[in-house]
């Protein structure tokens, strides 16, 4: 669905921000896209925004460019919840509509089309008793599910989300991950930039590691090893390692490795320094075999 | 009574103070709704001050205000983005260094002027001896802003609330910013006339900051501020009339003493409303 070709971007004061990022990401997907402050993850999404003209390298979508694509009203981009006004004049219908705009002629009058698509985006994300509230009177997982609404209004194939999980409680984090899971079902695709490692394998189908190159990209289980995160984040990764001696009495080679940058912490555990990713997914309710 | 209190609408002169206030007021208080969402009223404050030598040489000319105004408006954001891009100093110095060297070489350009200009009509608006040409000139400012508003309130609002996003749907983020801080010159050179460069910002700042206590939609707000600053407007000047007091102070008065009142009984923002919690 994206196909990003040989994508530099290099800005006017010589930092190079990308370089030569080749990904194909599918429709249906939730792709995490992991890397350090300053890896390029945003300058990635301003790219396929259009805001940023590539250097060298192409982008498109299903075959069109991103002009097109953004006319069509494909691409939708969801904020970082610090980089929204919450006390902005606006109830949570209204931002929605906002997303109906590029639908709607040139002195933004809604039609019943359009007021339709928001209701059906605010059931769908659950919110729809909430649609005369002030955002500011929302908490933290409505904030998000609104402007997750603002997309599905949109009629957005992709959405890009920033960071999402800054500021919200673990529960709260499940319920978006399973609005982000049936939306992906229903054939989206779904780009999460994140340095909160923890909830990568917890959520994505697959993971681009980035650092101005891309270190590594496909399904979870193959790239977010303990070698490759090492590469996407050099020395800024905190590592607890535990031994097989450290952590039972037994003859037992295995050994625990606990990898994290803030949040939730990311746990290898196995033979070897532990290759195997324990998944905690709130579906199958792995449990770890040694406590 | 009622001849005492109809007396002002037999004054020719009054009848058009009274005109003039109420589209100035209703203009500004629409640019209101907008200016006091993002931390942009300095920037309003300084451009009111900064077109000042513009209106004082279209006065010297002899051209309409509105010209003046608008070149020395335009000249004073782009030497602030100058001073801001060259010296990376904060922007409320920067505007504070701009605005009042424009407004020097304005009150310099005056004193020292062959023509005589008359400086307390600027500083402080005269809105009492008004010319019927300068009633068409700002009728023709304020019909064009309040038209311009209509027509792009519904992008200005997504933009002012998520530029990223307003960017994503293809609206022109930067030509919206400037067609909104050219109509807030033009705007500021009408209301000058009426309430003086001094008291320019409170126009375009008190009725909109009283209808945000007031209002959760911007629709909403949008028509509380133009409403407010019509009214105040309307009866700032019509104050005026029997107390003998300048109108430009009246009217700024009148329009803090709404907003006071609004901030204790608002039912969300207001000091009595917030005990009961937040609005919905």
């Amino acid at each position: 669905m994206i196909k990003i070709e040989q994508l530099s971007v290099t800005y006017p004061n010589g930092t190079h921000a990308l370089e030569e990022i080749t990904l194909d990401i599918g429709a249906g997907e939730i792709c995490g896209l992991v890397g350090v402050n300053g890896a390029g993850k945003s300058t990635l999404f301003k790219s396929i925004l259009g805001f940023i003209k590539p250097t060298t390298g192409t982008i498109s979508i299903n075959g069109h460019n991103i002009k097109k694509t953004l006319r069509d009203n494909l691409i939708a981009y969801v904020p970082q919840s610090e980089n929204v006004d919450w006390d902005f004049p606006v109830l949570v219908e209204d931002v929605v509509m906002m997303g109906r705009y590029g639908h709607m002629g040139i002195m933004r009058r809604p039609k019943d089309a359009d007021k339709k698509a928001v209701t059906e985006a605010l059931e769908r994300v659950n919110l729809i008793d909430y649609r005369k509230r002030q955002i500011g009177a929302l908490s933290g997982g409505q904030k998000k599910r609104v402007f997750v609404a603002r997309a599905l209004a949109q009629g957005a194939e992709i959405i890009l989300l920033d960071e999402p999980f800054t500021g919200i409680d673990i529960k709260t984090e499940e319920a978006l991950l399973h609005l982000f899971q049936d939306l992906a079902k229903d054939g989206k695709l779904i780009l999460v930039s994140t340095h909160n490692l923890g909830s990568v394998p917890h959520f994505c189908d697959t993971v681009a590691l980035i650092n101005q190159r891309l270190i590594a990209y496909g399904p979870v289980e193959d790239i977010f090893t303990y070698e490759n995160l090492s590469k996407a984040f050099g020395g800024m990764l905190r590592h607890h390692h535990m031994g097989g001696t450290d952590i039972h009495d037994d003859e037992d080679a295995r050994s625990l490795s606990v990898v994290t940058d803030d949040e939730h912490p990311l746990v290898f555990y196995g033979e070897q320094g532990g290759q195997r990713i324990m998944r905690r997914r709130a579906k199958k309710q792995e449990s770890p075999k040694h406590d | 009574m009622i001849d005492m209190l109809s007396d002002p609408f037999t004054y020719d002169y009054m009848r058009k103070a009274l005109l003039v206030c109420a589209m100035i007021g209703g203009t500004c208080g629409f640019l209101s709704a907008f200016l006091m969402l993002k931390g942009w009223s300095l920037m309003g404050d300084a451009l009111s001050h900064a077109i000042v030598p513009g209106v004082a040489l279209s006065s010297i000319l002899g051209l309409p205000y509105a010209i003046g105004a608008f070149f020395a408006g335009m000249l004073a954001a782009l030497s602030m983005w100058l001073v801001k891009q060259k010296t990376k100093l904060r922007e409320d110095v920067t505007i504070g260094l701009v605005f009042t060297t424009f407004f020097a070489i304005g009150l310099v350009m005056i004193s020292i002027s062959p023509v005589s200009v008359n400086l307390q009509a600027i500083i402080l608006g005269n809105i009492l001896s008004i010319s019927d040409y300068d009633v068409s000139q700002i009728s023709i400012i304020c019909g064009i802003c309040f038209a311009v508003l209509m027509f792009i309130k519904r992008d200005l609002t997504s933009i002012f609330f998520d530029e990223t996003h307003a960017k994503s749907l293809g609206i022109a983020v930067t030509a919206h910013k400037i067609i909104f801080f050219s109509l807030l010159s033009a705007a500021s050179v009408a209301a000058l006339q009426a309430v003086g460069t001094c008291l320019v910002i409170a126009t375009v700042i008190t009725p909109g900051a009283t209808a945000y206590l007031l209002c959760n939609r911007m629709e909403r707000l949008i028509m509380l501020s133009v409403i407010l600053g019509t009214l105040t407007s309307v009866a700032g000047a019509y104050a005026s009339y029997f107390i003998n007091a300048h109108p430009g102070g009246l009217i700024v008065l009148i329009q803090t003493a709404i907003f006071l009142l609004a901030l204790l009984l608002a039912p969300g923002h207001g000091m009595i409303g917030k005990h009961k919690g937040r609005r919905t």
